[in-house]
Formats: structure tokens, C-alpha cells, sequence
């Protein structure tokens, strides 16, 4: 049987979860709000020190609980506060997406951006892109029913 | 028949004819008796400290246990096809001191080799004999066939044996029932879902490989196929020729080569099946829709993730600990941590469905990840020493992997 494809209401705006390190990607957030850039007010910013402290339980309890979407976000490659946690980070994420994907998410359902402390407006641009893409996908399957 | 082997000239990579010294052993132990001298030597000796066996109660139960009673291991003597327990799990550290050997299937020894590099046991001092095994089947299963198919009551049965791919049941009045099991597995009877798309059927991985394939026809019965895969398998067949309790012979071409072709069959069996079991559902959405119907039924008893013998948590597991039913409104995160972490490293034994009371096929949905996972990073897991792909510290580490990888680099 194949489930009803999900109705995307005119007004809807997807709710996505985003993790900001300290050091680099929240700094960017700030720099993005300084510098005025435009964005949809579709991010739950969380903000962790460094990006590996995602847990794939972190990310799927966001997504159990109502996420349409996660992005995880920290220092590029080469610049982790802590020598190679973003190293870390992309081998969880790639087994992450895998599984996701294999459970039947669309991929771009989970996100991975390295946006460093001055570049605020990449932060704008990545969150207007990724809102964008999650916006034509409409509401994720394990959005609980009743959550908005 | 060619010499028999002196002990000091056994080394890795030698395949060999074997059989206990002892009459009654020889009896007792399936073909031969080998394996059941080469652990009651062992222990006997000294060379180990314990021995992990089945210990009998009927031909369709039975619980391991770890002895130092060579009576004990003497009494465990014999295949055990319908009591598919995985001994891997009761290694652990509270029960590894010491020096220990145990029988196991390939699947056995994979969780062995996956349970050492979750450092709960030393690889060092689990000397492992591998057994072949085309597959093992539910004690429920049992039961049924013996009444739908055999008419036989359990209690009638004195034995079991697969045999040139029929199930034969021995009755105490000296009679042989034989069926074909693909006639078994027509009527969804027969082996274990998870042993039908099996990958491993002869256990290259352990310290020594026997079986019945490749003993020709004139020591059917009487002899055991084996291949020194370790220095450590060498030192077992050596410790059991000093302590004369088994003796062996060079196995010849012949035989070497119908070993291979009955591996080849049974494997190409498999993949077969697993092309048919795992065949690609291309919809995201009715993806998800097969594993929440699948789960529906699950009432959150942890009994898949207590059995498991690759996941070495104990009781204190991400998988329960964050977990709460409050929140599993589509699926629980429970399960969906699961798939995460069996995703590189589920070994396919099949024990999780055998426990699961719900009679949910969990393999098949493990394997549904762990198939293009594990193809993906190149890891067959449980064969190699090689660290899980989950583990590494940076990407390169699994550079031995296809595909393009994140997309952001
Ligand atoms: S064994 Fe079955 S019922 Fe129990 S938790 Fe696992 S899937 Fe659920
Ligand atoms: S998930 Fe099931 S099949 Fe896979 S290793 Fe664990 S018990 Fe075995
Ligand atoms: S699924 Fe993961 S958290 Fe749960 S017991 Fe296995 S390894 Fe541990």
C-alpha cells in the first residue's frame, strides 16, 4: 500500500532542528543577526560546544518528536576547537543519512554544513537553502500526528 | 589410507581427516568425534581452563554451560541443529578469565570476533573450533514438522543429522526418517529464516574449521574435515594428538575440492534467497510503512537486545536508557537506535527473532540496513579484525568504501 502522499498547506513552514557548535557555526549565527541577513524563522537552534557532541539519539528524538528536518552544523574541516571532532561528526553523519534514508526519509531530511564564526551571511544562505528544500518536501512520516 | 599425522608436523593452513581415539567417543560425537576429543583434550591437559558447551536435556533443549569436567564435554557430544543458542554471549568478562575453548558455528564465531573488538573478551585466550553449518532451526519449528510432516512425537526421537540435504530424524526403535528440506522450507518449515540467506557456512574466521564436507565416502560417519585456520587451531590439533586423543591424516584433493563445492552450493542457496527476501522496496514512504507495520506489534521487552551478541551495552544501553514510549509515537527510538548501531555490525544469527514473543522477523529488518551498509564500507563484520566503520575517528579511516560520501567536502 502506498501512503497518501502528505497534503503541504499554503501557510505551512517546516520546523527544523539545528545544531550550532560554540566555537564557529553559533558565533555565525550571531554574525548573521549582526549583519542583517534575511532568513525564515524556521531554525530550533541548539547550541552544543562542538559539533560531535550530536548524538544520533539527539537527532532522532528530534525527529520523533516533531522535526521536519535536522541540520547540524559546525567549524570547517581543519579548524575544530578540539583538534577532530568534526571529523567525528561526518562519520556519524554519513551512517546516520545511510539509515535514514534506508528507513525512508527523503535525504536531505538531515543536513550537515561547516559555517565558520565570520561568515554570517553563509549562515543565512544555508538556512534560507535548507528551508527551502525542506519546504517542497512537506511534513516529515515521523512527524507524531497532531504536531503542527 | 595415507600415514597418520604426527603431532609436531601440524601447521596453519594444513586440511586434515581427523577422528576420536575413543570408541565411545566416536560414537557419541557426530562424524568421528574430532571436535569433542580435541576439547576433551584440551581440557584434560590443561591447555585450557574451561570449555563453553551445550549441556543436553533433550534433543530439542539444551543450556551451555562452562565446565572443566571432561564428562561434561564428553556429554555434550553431537549436533545440535534445533537448539540454535549463539555461545558468543556468555563470553563476557565476568566469565572470560582464563584460557577457554568452545565449539561454534559461523555465526558463533563471528560474534566472537565482533564481541573482541568490544574488548569483552581476549582474543588471546578464546580458542575457538568452528564448525560448518548449513543451518540450525527453531525448537518450535521442531516440533511442528515432527508432527505435520514426520508423525512423530518428540519423544519417539533419539537423533538428528542433515544429510545430503534431508533432515533425518533417528527414532528409538532404530528407524531413519529422512525429507528434503527444500520440501520443508516449501511449506515454511525447515531451517531458521536467518540461516537460509546465511552468507558463512564454513567458519574460516575461527581457530580451526571441521565439518562432514570433503570426508570421502569410505569415513562417512567416522571422520572430521579440518582446516587449521590460526597458529592457535594448530596448537589444539597438537595438544590432541600428544594427549592421543584424536588422530589425523592428510585430507586429499578429492576431498579438498568437494568440500568447496558443497560450500559453493549452500552459498549460492543462500544468495539466492537473499535477493528474494531483500529485494529493493523503492519507495521511501512504503519503506517506512514496512518497518512501522513490521513493529507494530512490539511490546518493548528489550529480549532483542539482551540476546544480541554483537551488542555488548549490558544494562546500561543508549538504545533503553533514552527510549520512552511517551515519545514513540511513529516508532520508537529504541529501535531506530538499533538500526543505527547494528547497521555495520548485525552478523545476521538470527537470535533476536528467535526470542522476540511478538514473532517479529528482526532480522530481516536489521539486515535491511546492515545489506547496503555494509556493502557501502566493505566490511563483512565478524571476519576480519578490522575496527567497525561506525568507529572510526575520521572518514579516511573508511576510505575503503564506495560511493561519493557527504556531500559538503
Ligand atoms: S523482542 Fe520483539 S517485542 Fe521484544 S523489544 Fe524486541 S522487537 Fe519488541
Ligand atoms: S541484530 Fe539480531 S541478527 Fe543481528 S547480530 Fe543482533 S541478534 Fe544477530
Ligand atoms: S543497540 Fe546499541 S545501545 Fe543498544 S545494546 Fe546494542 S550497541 Fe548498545
Amino acid at each position: 500500500m502506498k501512503p497518501e502522499k502528505n497534503e503541504i498547506p499554503e501557510a505551512w513552514e517546516p520546523k527544523i532542528v539545528m545544531f550550532c557548535c560554540n566555537w564557529c557555526s553559533y558565533a555565525g549565527a550571531d554574525g548573521a543577526g549582526i549583519g542583517r541577513f534575511q532568513q525564515p524563522a524556521s531554525m530550533r537552534i541548539i547550541r552544543v560546544m562542538c559539533s560531535s557532541r550530536v548524538d544520533p539519539v539527539h537527532v532522532f528524538s528530534a525527529f520523533l518528536e516533531g522535526a521536519d528536518a535536522v541540520l547540524i552544523t559546525g567549524c570547517h574541516l581543519g579548524d575544530c576547537h578540539y583538534i577532530n571532532g568534526n571529523e567525528k561528526t561526518l562519520v556519524k553523519f554519513n551512517f546516520m543519512r545511510s539509515m535514514l534514508k534506508e528507513l525512508g526519509l527523503e535525504e536531505e531530511r538531515l543536513q550537515l554544513n561547516w559555517i565558520s564564526a565570520s561568515e554570517g551571511e553563509k549562515f543565512s544562505e544555508v538556512v534560507r537553502a535548507v528551508t527551502e528544500q525542506v519546504r517542497q518536501l512537506g511534513p516529515s512520516i515521523l512527524k507524531p500526528e497532531g504536531v503542527a | 589410507m595415507s600415514e597418520l599425522k604426527a603431532g609436531s608436523d601440524i601447521k596453519v593452513g594444513d586440511k586434515l581427516l581427523g577422528w576420536a581415539v575413543s570408541e565411545d567417543v566416536r560414537s557419541r560425537g557426530a562424524s568421528g568425534g574430532l571436535v569433542t576429543a580435541v576439547l576433551a583434550a584440551a581440557l584434560e591437559t590443561g591447555f585450557v581452563e574451561r570449555v563453553l558447551v551445550l549441556k543436553r536435556v533433550s534433543e530439542f533443549e539444551a543450556y551451555p554451560v562452562f565446565t572443566s569436567d571432561v564428562k561434561e564435554v564428553l556429554e555434550s557430544a553431537g549436533s545440535m541443529h534445533s537448539v540454535p543458542v549463539n555461545l558468543a554471549r556468555y563470553l563476557k568478562p565476568e566469565t572470560c578469565s582464563g584460557k577457554i575453548a568452545l565449539p561454534a558455528k559461523p555465526c558463533d564465531t563471528r560474534a566472537v570476533v565482533e564481541r573482541a573488538k568490544r574488548n569483552v573478551l581476549s582474543p588471546e585466550n578464546t580458542y575457538v573450533i568452528g564448525l560448518n553449518c548449513g543451518g540450525t532451526m527453531h525448537p518450535e519449528t521442531v516440533r511442528k514438522m515432527l508432527e505435520a510432516v514426520y508423525r512423530l512425537g518428540p519423544e519417539e526421537i533419539e537423533g538428528e543429522e542433515i544429510l545430503k540435504g534431508k533432515l533425518v530424524f533417528f527414532t528409538k526403535d532404530g528407524k531413519e526418517h529422512a525429507v528434503p528440506i527444500d520440501d520443508l522450507e516449501a511449506e515454511g518449515l525447515g531451517r531458521r529464516d536467518s540461516c537460509r540467506y546465511c552468507q558463512v557456512k564454513v567458519p574460516k574466521n575461527a581457530d580451526l574449521a571441521c565439518g562432514n564436507w570433503g570426508v570421502p565416502g569410505d569415513l562417512a560417519g567416522k571422520g572430521t574435515f579440518v582446516e587449521v585456520m590460526t597458529e592457535k587451531g594448530a596448537e589444539l590439533l597438537r595438544n590432541a594428538v600428544h594427549a592421543g586423543f584424536a588422530e589425523l591424516i592428510s585430507a586429499d584433493e578429492k576431498g579438498i575440492s568437494a568440500r568447496e563445492k558443497v560450500n559453493k552450493v549452500m552459498l549460492g542457496m543462500s544468495e539466492k534467497r537473499k535477493a528474494e527476501v531483500f529485494a529493493p522496496i523503492e519507495n521511501g514512504g512504503e519503506r517506512f510503512e514496512y518497518f512501522r507495520k513490521e513493529l507494530e506489534n512490539c511490546i518493548h521487552c528489550g529480549a532483542c537486545k539482551a540476546v544480541c551478541p554483537v551488542c555488548t551495552c549490558g544494562e546500561d544501553s543508549k538504545c533503553t536508557a533514552y527510549s520512552s514510549l511517551a515519545d514513540s509515537y511513529r516508532m520508537s527510538l529504541f529501535h531506530m537506535v538499533r538500526f543505527l548501531h547494528l547497521s555495520d555490525s548485525c552478523i545476521g544469527c538470527g537470535q533476536c527473532e528467535d526470542v522476540c514473543p511478538a514473532e517479529i522477523l528482526l532480522t530481516r529488518l536489521y539486515q535491511r540496513f546492515a545489506v547496503p551498509i555494509q556493502k557501502e564500507y566493505r566490511y563483512i563484520p565478524g571476519m576480519s579484525d578490522r575496527t567497525p566503520p561506525f568507529f572510526a575517528l575520521k572518514p579516511e579511516d573508511n576510505e575503503d568504501k564506495e560511493g561519493s560520501g557527504c556531500s559538503c567536502r
